[in-house]
């Protein structure tokens, strides 16, 4: 023991005797170190009188509003058998339809439509424009990226808006045809407002011609299930409580905003399987990141996965809840009906950067794929990306299934996209690497006591990595030597040791990749025919530190359950109170607060083919123009190709084009499938950051973009859906 | 070349605006730079830094030495920034786009300064 621990611990045990020899509690931090969960009683309710908060005790009942709807629970459910369902569209869509969204149920983003191709891309012309009508009213904090893909079905362009109004439009005029209105409430937004997509179900028990046969499924950002009428956009009264399911029932206490769906949840096997955020950085004993299970056909509970109560699948008992601050899981998950598997995408335990509080249970799958068996809830395997991360590498991207060109014929096989720009390809039957993993050394120099790192990382080596070399000094960036000394110093005066450089108190940290990516959201493009696989990733470090919680407090950090939180003070992307905990965090872009250019030299985004018969690189080249961005956050106009940061996802057609928004240019792209030449591209009304979809109707194919910007990157904010087509005449 | 010299003519303010600005930009130059070299990075801003002042100071009194003092360190910025990023572009900007045009700058100063000192030198001569 150094004495540095020796001493820490006398004034421990110090403090204590004077604390029961007052007969007092010492007072409490705002945000006192809690080593456990607290139990019921031991913390302060919200609300209640008392001069220092320590945050609210998990049983307090929750408060008016969590429950959005005010959807009555009944009694907590035993796991359930699910209603057989009949085959979905997903998985095998008509020739121009969109039907999921990575297309179908495999997340492809493949589509087979031909119509355009590199010889005419370049004569797209806007078909129509349809707004939302979701964007912040005067006054609001903007809290607002769509990140919306629609979904075509039919007759039906189906899409949410930001805040969750469900909207079926025509394909081909973008008329709206219904429109669900969701009541979702500004409070209920958590970082972020997005709607990444709905979903279409189709019924096994009501028969063709009744309502509800074909439903629209989405969750929502204040937690809840909506079954719509695919004809009509009317509730479908058979499923949950007159077709809505309220995912609140069970987490114990929570303020609006904490837990919140953002991506469609996938549906295996007549088995809705919903995820969901956990607003990062708030606290260590945030809400449950568990995984569960409901029946498409009625909305009824099938089954729980709480990574602290492993062999437990039913809803808590009256009074409990499910185990707080597991991992939670954001991103998309992939559906898999013939293994009967979902491959859940996770993230960090809370408090995303300090991981001396976590159990040996989220260890092992935190930052992983874990798939789940749908019919009972517990994993068959789980696969590592990151071992004890506190880099918040959580996954974000949808994984897409493929057949892997193995020795004995074709495997089915996952390709797992990760923010440190590493895709992992597993066996899905088992979870293994068909290519080769190694586990590497890891920097583990820290000054965070009792928190050690991995002493190793694993690497997916078999696959081309996405990403540039480590940062040198040299690397540092501006608009004149000035800047770039600034930044130079920043590199100088942080602690950098590479890829995991560890988390530090005393000084700054590099975090590189950064947690935007390599690959975040946006995912992957697969062309099964070809084998090329299409990706788009960032090359954007952080500079985080941790702090003491005296100095937090100082900040101000504080999670969004104090009664002192004001809204914009912090979230998923910035700074944290990780309340709980001994420590906040700080963490910006790495770039010069005072011009906001980022520090490294660009390029920041890229776009990148691999072929994977042979795992080579095809073509790989900076993604995004230098047009709306420049220091101060003045556009620049250069139509430079920079290489800006990017979100959302790539599309790749049989016709041999590429689209791929996501840049902070405001842009849509298309690519030359064959050699990434640019062919075409166009200004949209806000920033593309969402994955594009491409679809047919009557004879014509449609190419369509979320123009929803987003916050963090700072690009526009618009509600406008912006299609294109080919012009009519030709 | 006693003391500051006094400008009198529109190119002289102007000359002496531009020394000024050259102090001014040597200044965080100087200061930040000596912090990264002692925190083990690179030596070429302490140098550039204090090339640059002595080059405005110099101005200031009216040398052309001073004007002669900055295109020299912007002339030894060159083969330093193609050392440490070769020939790409967009790492040469920052390096070499704004010394270039304050280059562009201290040459025009050098005939008013080459006045200046003579006058100066023909006082001090009649003196």
């Amino acid at each position: 023991m150094s004495r540095r621990d020796l001493s820490a611990a006398t004034s421990l045990c110090g403090l204590l005797l004077l604390s029961s020899v007052a007969g007092i509690a010492p007072a409490r931090a705002q945000s006192a170190y809690q080593p456990a969960p607290p139990g019921p009683g031991e913390a302060d309710a919200p609300g209640k009188a008392g001069n220092k908060f320590a945050g609210p005790s998990p049983f307090a009942p929750q408060a008016p509003g969590v429950n959005a709807a005010n959807i009555p629970d009944g009694p907590p459910a035993e796991p359930g058998e699910v209603t057989p369902a009949v085959e979905q569209i997903g998985s095998h869509p008509a020739h121009g339809d969109w039907p999921a969204y990575g297309r179908d149920t495999d997340a492809t983003r493949y589509s087979p439509l031909e119509q355009i191709t590199p010889a005419n891309v370049g004569q797209l012309t806007r078909a129509f424009v349809y707004h939302t009508g979701s964007k912040p009213a005067p006054g609001q904090v903007n809290k607002w990226a769509a990140e919306t893909t629609p979904i075509k079905v039919g007759d039906g362009l189906y899409m949410c808006s930001a805040m969750n109004d469900i909207m079926k439009l025509d394909p081909a005029t973008g008329k709206e045809i219904w429109r669900h209105d969701a009541g979702v409430k500004y409070a209920s937004i958590p970082y972020t407002a997005a709607c990444k997509g709905v979903v279409y179900y189709t019924s096994s028990t009501v028969p063709e011609g009744e309502p509800c046969h074909n439903r629209i499924l989405e969750g929502t950002l204040d937690m809840r299930l909506i079954e719509v009428d695919a004809d009509t956009g009317k509730l479908c009264e058979g499923f949950g409580y007159h077709g809505q399911v309220n995912l609140m029932k069970g987490m114990g206490e929570s303020v609006p905003g904490f837990v919140s769906m953002t991506a469609p949840p996938p549906i295996v096997n007549g088995a809705i399987v919903v995820n969901h955020e956990v607003l990062d950085g708030q606290r260590r004993w945030a809400p449950s990141g568990v995984i569960r299970g409901y029946d498409a056909e009625t909305g009824k509970f099938l089954w729980a996965w709480d990574v602290n109560r492993p062999d437990a699948h039913g809803e808590p008992a009256e009074g409990q809840h499910y185990s707080r601050g597991t991992p939670n899981s954001w991103a998309t998950m992939t559906g898999d009906d013939a293994l009967g598997l979902v491959y859940v995408p996770t993230g960090n335990s809370a408090a995303d950067y300090y991981s001396a509080m976590r159990s040996p249970e989220e260890n092992k799958v935190s930052s992983a794929i874990v798939a789940l068996d749908v019919k009972t809830g517990s994993p068959r395997w789980v696969f590592q990306t990151v071992h004890k991360d506190v880099w918040d590498y959580d996954i974000g991207s949808q994984p897409t299934m493929i057949d892997f060109p193995g020795q004995d014929g074709p495997v089915p096989a996952l390709v797992v996209p990760t923010k440190r720009g590493q895709t992992f390809v597993l066996d899905r039957r088992d979870g293994k690497p068909l290519l080769p993993v190694e586990e590497r050394p890891a920097p583990t120099d820290t000054d965070v006591e009792g928190d050690p790192r991995s002493p190793t990382q694993p690497w997916s080596v078999g696959m081309p990595r996405l990403g540039l070399p480590d940062l040198k000094e040299s690397d540092m960036w501006g608009m004149s030597p000035i800047d770039q000394l600034f930044c130079r110093l920043k590199f100088r005066r942080a602690k950098y040791e590479g890829e995991f450089t560890a988390p530090s108190v005393g000084k700054p940290w590099i975090e590189y990749p950064g947690y935007n990516g390599g690959s975040d959201w946006g995912s992957m493009a697969y062309d099964p025919r070809t084998g090329v696989l299409i990706a788009n990733w960032n090359v954007t470090p952080m500079y985080d530190q941790l702090v003491t919680r005296k100095k937090a407090d100082e900040l101000g950090l504080m999670p969004l359950d104090d009664p002192n939180f004001k809204p914009g003070g912090g979230g998923a992307e910035g700074n944290g109170a990780m309340a709980d905990t001994p420590y906040g965090i700080v963490v910006s872009p790495f770039w010069n607060q005072y011009t906001h250019m980022m520090c490294n030299k660009p390029p920041y985004g890229m776009i990148t083919a691999i072929d994977m018969h042979t795992r080579k690189v095809l073509w790989q080249h900076p993604l995004g123009s230098a047009r709306a961005n420049g220091p101060w956050g003045i556009p620049t106009y250069l139509p430079l190709t920079i290489g800006t940061p990017n979100n959302g996802g790539p599309v790749v057609t049989a016709g041999g084009v590429v689209f791929v928004a996501a840049t902070t240019d405001n842009m849509l792209h298309a690519f030359d499938a064959k050699t990434g030449k640019e062919l075409w591209n166009d200004v949209l009304p806000g920033g593309g950051q969402a994955t594009p979809m491409t679809y047919e109707h009557k004879g014509r194919q449609y190419v369509a973009i979320m123009a929803g910007g987003h916050h963090f990157m700072m690009t526009p904010v618009s509600d406008a859906l912006v299609v294109y087509a080919l012009p009519e005449n030709k | 070349m006693t003391g500051l010299y006094r400008p009198r003519r529109a190119a002289e303010w102007a000359t002496c605006a531009v020394a000024v600005l050259l102090v001014l930009l040597g200044l965080p130059l100087l200061i930040m730079g000596a912090e990264l070299a002692l925190l083990g990075g690179s030596f070429y801003y302490v140098l550039a830094g204090a090339a640059i002042i002595a080059g405005g100071v110099l101005m200031l009194m009216g040398s052309v030495s001073g004007a002669l003092l900055y295109l020299l360190a912007w002339l030894l910025t060159w083969p330093w920034a193609l050392w440490e990023v070769g020939f790409d572009g967009w790492g040469l900007l920052p390096r070499l786009l704004g010394p270039t045009l304050i280059a562009v700058l201290v040459v025009l100063t050098i005939p008013v300064l080459r006045r200046a000192q003579k006058t100066s030198l023909v006082r001090k001569g009649i003196a």
